[in-house]
């Protein structure tokens, strides 16, 4: 879809001429002449204006009544006044209505200092009230969520907060009750706002009506600074501001970026900054002694981590976990590779498509950003849920289904929170995803006259678990949609021992939808598992990849074949930087086996999560995204920069400065003095980050694919069309055994398992079942079932989502207790607990 | 001159059942009209140059005309929920003669090209909505409801929606808003509904009047209708007279008597011995005349000209023995009640205002309340969002311009009547502390 294109005008407002872009809102226009004109209700990025609180009335020429500016688009020749007699005195009364029932408790309010109607007041307002009436009055402050506090009294019903509870959220939480001078804001059915995104609403009240419960009380707007940074808790790498106190983060804030985050946050961004703070985290280095971690110095950490290490030179495999920086990243398949010897290095957890695939997909052809999500003809949106996988996104689908009329499709295996946004829902069975790409491929050649291949829609469609009509509906809805058509897709599509025929099978699609030639605006969107998977991949933490996707001199293990390697004795040491394999990988029981085989075991950690403690020789303290210094890549291959908003807590030390000591101690000096100097030498082995540095990155980011660099992508891959293998069809499911899936909670993370405030979010294992499945089983929501294969069992409470295709059970990982990693798929029974 | 149009048959018994409409002539202009090109049929409401019957006396062959051509999902709405106090003309319409407002309403349709129609009628007019689901029912078994209507190509649903009860709904966004499911707010205009209205589709929307006008229009002709009244205020016109007037009622007048014919020969004006202090020409939330107005011609113009409306034509009439405190309070309560609390001045000047008015009933107020009272309502008018907070500022303002020395003579004695209270009792011994034992 065009981009909206803007035509500058000219227009006077008090009494000067300005240019500024046609048809957009009078307060915006008005800053182009540095007029500001005051407002309440008006948000952009709540969508179209309300005109609710009527405080930025202004006089236009030829209209008899004042105007709402926030609700009036600039034209061409229009005469504003913004200074009149008439304009003023709307203005003051306005403030003094707001200020009637206001109970102007300014000096124990959280907003006070950075409140938009203080500022208002003190800025357009008349200075004293006339009314002398008692004000309107309500218990206060009430929980409006275990986040979020609601002051009723302080409210000036902007309708905010609703707006975006309707209609950027959907959650349809939020209501207005009763009427007039009684309205007030609640929940609909008076359970409190518990939602993926609902702390935003604190950041957009512009009164002390809503504040952050975990803020509350602990600094003024004097006592604070802003430093800004990106949030590394999940793919969606969003803008944020900490507000920092004494070198503790006090909160979160969005720093809106259109291209990245749209100026919102999800609530594990917002407040899982308190897991900086907690005593759990482990700040001092630790070493093994007597079969327990004990503190020790970072001397004797440095040098036992070097010690093992090195006597498993040639037999070191190393995991890394998403929230990696690539400088980290880059430092360590350094140390193993050049320092170690050794060729086993991996940041995905089920495994990629070869280095040929991983090029194509990679390809800066193909890649959509994240802005196309909201102007593109159509999205598809596969094997990926937003919500979890990546929330913002979530937020930028649901926006460019409402204000841009984007065809969302969906094919999923799970049901998704965007179902009911969709315009069509393709379901296959679980790690069916090749087939159903299979079948879509043929579909899509069909739909464009290859006749012949109609037969293998049905066949593939069934080896998904699909049906041939379904299939062709999507690829109807695609092919008709336009020409920028958006491919979502999660990484665990092409992931597993058949990434590589998925990842022919998604480049076919592309090639057939016209993904491949490089058109702005459309293209693929992958969805990496960890944070930073695309950067970790792009500066060589793959086992068959190096620097800037080049062949390595030896190709390596992946994760899963490490595990087999360490618990088989032909790895002795492991690395892991920033993960918990046990936690955080499937298979956990052969993980547990290969970290008991390992005879040193190096890790960066933050928390001592179970597969930490039990097994690290070596434990170095992690930085938290607040520390740190560096750079991470965001999925659409935007470079962002982390800066440091507090000092270190504890003993930690910068990472870079770890690995480059480590890395001295094996015998190979990296040249490293400073984070800058990493980044620098990344620029170098990256050919497509040539020339990058932090000043360029700046405060927005920028994407290497815009840059002149992007030249440097390696060349030696194919964009299809592919022959495509026949697929293996779905594990036959029967009336005992299900098709297991796997997902993981937004909430599934350390982070949110320590931070106070958050604590109460921390999934435990549900068992996502269709109704007619559940009814089969003679169980009911919230009944206990048991969930088994090969042995082994996870308990988990029963969750009944209508539009689960019957026959499959979906689990979740990443959690400490029955998670579904203690569980080897495909198929699993489910009884009654 | 009563009974003119609307009102013609309007006591015939049963004229509510499809039998003995037809009889009467009942959709012989909806043949009429649907064997006119709908150009035709517009040019005639055009020239009709009636104005919309609702409130804001706008002309709706123009409103009609705005609507886009061409084949879409457009909408005709009828404005059924009278909620003005004062107004009850639309009540007695439907109630006596649905098949009327029904004809009206298919041939509008007809006109813009809608297939959907609504009419949005209020909760409390539980009757008259069974009487016009009855109606609706009979006329689709008539055929002239439906799919290919009268072997036309014009097809038209009508449903007769309930409302729950808000005076906001009668403001024609939040109407919409509510027939939506939604709750009933207005909304921001632009885009007005003729433009994305209903569902955001086109939507013509008109009072039951203005749409019960219609076949009348179309069996005389919009010149011959445009004859009846007065220049720029054509035809007739339903008025419900109340208050202080011995035979209230509603009765069907040509444009342009004057006003005292309506409220004394009509209505029978105050009982004896009492006269006009001063009378809403156009439903409550217009601002009052006074005895001095009473020979002004009653249509749209002139009312306009006096500082006041003709709004929805529903005169109410308080004589001498009112206090104007009274009145002011009742009208602030009954708008402070009703503001829906989306805009600010709305929402706090209503309640700023009925608290003002309590203190000055309470004996707590000096005149310079007055002054801010008059200045709130100042502040209201021409600043909302809709026109429901200057409904309540513009006959309160008015109140306090012509009877300002009645306010000041009111607090001044009901501050008097506090003093005496305060000061010049002993308060009674039971209540002195200690004074038992």
């Amino acid at each position: 879809m065009p981009r909206p294109k803007q035509r500058m005008v000219t227009f006077s407002i008090d009494g000067r001429e300005v240019q500024a872009p046609e048809n957009i809102m009078l307060v915006d226009g008005a800053k182009y002449g540095d007029v500001e004109i005051p407002v309440f209700c008006y948000e952009p990025k709540l969508g179209a204006p309300v005109g609710a609180c009527r405080m930025c009335l202004v006089e236009i020429e030829g209209i008899p009544k004042l105007q709402t500016a926030c609700s009036t688009p600039v034209k061409d020749g229009m005469v504003v006044h913004t200074q009149t007699e008439r304009v003023r005195v709307a203005q003051e009364a306005v403030v003094e209505f707001l200020l009637i029932n206001h109970p102007l408790d300014c000096p124990v309010c959280d907003k006070g200092g950075e409140c938009p109607l203080q500022d208002i007041s003190f800025g357009w307002g008349g200075g004293r009230s006339r009314f002398i009436e008692p004000k309107r009055h309500f218990v206060k402050p009430l929980a409006l969520s275990p986040l979020i506090a609601i002051d009723r009294e302080r409210c000036i019903l902007c309708y905010r907060c609703v707006r975006f509870s309707q209609e950027i959220s959907e959650d349809y939480q939020l209501v207005l009750e009763e009427r007039g001078a009684a309205s007030y804001v609640a929940t609909f059915d008076g359970h409190p706002y518990v939602a993926p995104f609902s702390g935003n609403i604190t950041e957009i009240c512009p009164v002390g009506a809503l504040t952050s419960q975990p803020y509350r009380f602990r600094a003024r707007p004097w006592d604070i600074e802003g430093s800004g940074s990106v949030c590394t808790l999940c793919p969606s790498q969003c803008n944020v501001n900490f507000t920092v106190r004494d070198e503790r983060v006090l909160r979160v804030l969005g720093r809106d970026n259109h291209d990245v985050d749209d100026g919102w946050l999800c609530d594990k961004g917002r407040f899982a900054y308190q897991a900086v703070h907690v005593d759990e985290r482990v700040t001092r280095p630790m070493v093994r002694d007597g079969g327990v971690l004990r503190a020790v110095s970072w001397e004797r950490a440095l040098s036992e981590a070097a010690a093992g290490l090195g006597r498993a030179r040639g037999r070191v495999g190393a995991v890394v976990g998403g929230e990696t920086t690539n400088e980290e990243g880059f430092l360590l398949q350094r140390i193993v590779r050049d320092a170690l010897e050794s060729r086993d290095i991996d940041s995905r957890v089920a495994g990629s498509p070869s280095l040929e695939l991983q090029r194509a997909l990679a390809a800066p052809a193909l890649q959509a950003t994240v802005a196309d999500l909201e102007f593109a003809h159509a999205v598809l949106l596969l094997d990926c849920e937003p919500v979890d996988d990546a929330p913002i996104l979530d937020l930028r689908l649901r926006k460019g289904v409402r204000r841009r009329g984007v065809r969302l499709a969906i094919a999923s295996s799970r049901p998704s929170s965007l179902d009911a946004n969709a315009r069509l829902r393709t379901r296959f069975a679980p790690g069916t995803g090749e087939a159903l790409l299979g079948a879509l491929d043929a579909a899509l050649g069909v739909a464009g006259g290859d006749s012949g291949r109609r037969d293998d829609v049905g066949r593939l469609a069934q080896a998904a678990g699909s049906d041939a009509d379904s299939v062709g509906a999507l690829a109807e809805l695609l092919s008709m949609a336009g020409e920028d058509v958006v491919i979502l897709y999660g990484e665990r599509l092409v992931s597993g021992p058949r990434a590589d025929h998925a990842a022919k099978a998604l480049l076919n699609v592309a090639g057939r939808l016209n993904l491949t030639g490089g058109r702005e605006g459309a293209g693929l969107l992958c969805v990496p598992a960890g944070t930073n998977g695309r950067g970790l991949a792009e500066v060589g933490v793959l086992p068959h990849a190096g620097p800037g996707l080049a062949e390595p001199a030896l190709g390596g293990r992946d994760a899963a074949a490490i595990a087999a390697g360490a618990a088989g004795g032909e790895l002795t040491a492991l690395y892991l930087l920033h993960v918990d394999p046990v936690r955080d990988m499937p298979g956990r029981e052969r993980w547990v086996a290969a970290l008991d085989s390992a005879t040193t075991v190096v890790a960066h950690a933050d928390f001592l999560t179970e597969g930490i403690r039990e097994h690290a020789t070596v434990v170095f303290p992690a930085e938290s995204y607040a520390e740190k210094d560096g750079t991470v890549t965001h999925p659409d291959g935007r470079l962002q920069r982390l800066r440091p908003a507090i000092a270190h807590q504890g003993e930690t030390r910068s990472e870079w400065a770890v690995l480059a000591e480590l890395s001295r101690r094996l015998g190979l000096d990296l040249g490293v003095l400073t984070g800058p100097t990493v980044t620098a030498q990344l620029a170098e082995a990256v050919p497509f980050y040539a020339g990058i540095t932090h000043d360029e990155i700046g405060g927005l980011g920028v994407r290497w694919q815009a840059r002149e660099a992007v030249t440097g992508f390696p060349g030696g891959f194919e964009l299809g069309p592919f022959d495509l293998e026949a697929p293996p069809d779905a594990p036959a499911t029967d009336d005992a055994r299900f098709a297991l899936g796997t997902f993981r909670s937004v909430w599934a993370a350390t982070e949110v398992e320590v931070s106070p405030a958050l604590k109460f979010l921390h999934p435990r294992q549900r068992a996502e079942l269709s109704p007619v499945d559940a009814a089969r089983l003679n169980v009911l929501e919230g009944e206990r079932v048991i969930v088994g294969a090969n042995g082994t069992s996870v308990s988990a409470t029963v969750a009944l989502r209508d539009a689960m295709p019957a026959g499959s059970v979906f689990l979740q990982s990443a959690i400490p207790e029955d998670s579904a990693s203690m569980l080897d798929g495909p198929l699993v029974e489910v009884r009654k607990a | 001159m009563t009974d003119l149009l609307l009102f013609k048959n309007i006591d015939e018994p049963d004229l509510h059942t499809l039998e003995v409409y037809e009889r009467r002539g009942g959709y012989r202009s909806l043949r009429k009209a649907l064997g006119m090109p709908r150009e035709d049929v517009l040019a005639e409401l055009d020239a009709s140059a009636i104005r919309g019957r609702g409130g804001a006396g706008f002309a709706m062959g123009k409103k009609a005309s705005f609507l886009p051509k061409g084949a879409m999902d457009k909408y005709l709405v009828c404005n059924a929920d009278e909620s003005e106090p004062g107004t009850f003309k639309d009540r007695e319409l439907m109630q006596k003669s649905p098949h009327m407002l029904i004809e009206g309403m298919i041939i509008a349709a007809y006109v813009i090209g809608a297939t959907r129609a609504f009419i949005y009628i209020r909760g409390e007019y539980d009757f008259q909505a069974s009487r016009l689901e009855a109606a609706v029912e009979e006329a689709r078994e008539a055929g002239y409801l439906g799919e290919g209507i009268l072997g036309s190509d014009h097809d038209l649903t009508l449903w007769v929606h309930r409302g729950a009860g808000a005076y906001i709904c009668g403001e024609e966004t939040a109407l919409l808003d509510s027939l939506e499911g939604k709750r009933g707010n207005p909304r921001l205009k632009p885009p007005f509904p003729a433009n994305q209205g209903l569902y955001q589709g086109p939507t013509l929307i008109n009072n039951v009047e203005t749409l019960a006008t219609v076949p009348a229009i179309v069996e005389m002709g919009g010149a011959e209708y445009a004859k009846i009244g007065s220049p720029g205020s054509t035809g007739t016109k339903l008025v419900s007279v109340s208050g202080n007037v011995t035979n209230p009622g509603n009765f069907e007048i040509e444009l342009g008597i004057p006003s005292r014919e309506l409220i004394y020969d009509l209505a029978g004006g105050p009982p004896d011995g009492r006269e006009v202090k001063f009378w809403f020409p156009g439903g409550s939330s217009s601002p009052v005349l006074t005895k001095d107005d009473l020979d002004l011609a009653y249509d749209f113009d002139t009312m306009a000209k006096a500082g006041s409306m003709l709004g929805s034509g529903a005169i109410i009439v308080v004589d001498d023995s009112n206090s104007v405190v009274d009145v002011a309070l009742k009208t602030a309560k009954f708008y402070r009640h009703e503001s829906c609390g989306k805009c600010t001045p709305c929402r706090e000047g209503t309640n700023w205002t009925v608290k003002m008015l309590q203190r000055i009933k309470s004996g707590e107020a000096t005149p310079m309340d007055l002054d801010i009272m008059a200045s709130v309502q100042d502040r209201i008018i021409g600043n909302c969002l809709c026109v429901l907070g200057d409904a309540m500022a513009m006959p309160i303002g008015s109140m306090i311009a012509k009877f300002r020395e009645e306010f000041e003579a009111y607090i001044e004695e009901a501050r008097a009547r506090n003093d005496a209270l305060t000061t010049d009792e002993a308060p009674p011994e039971a209540l002195i502390q200690g004074a038992a034992a």
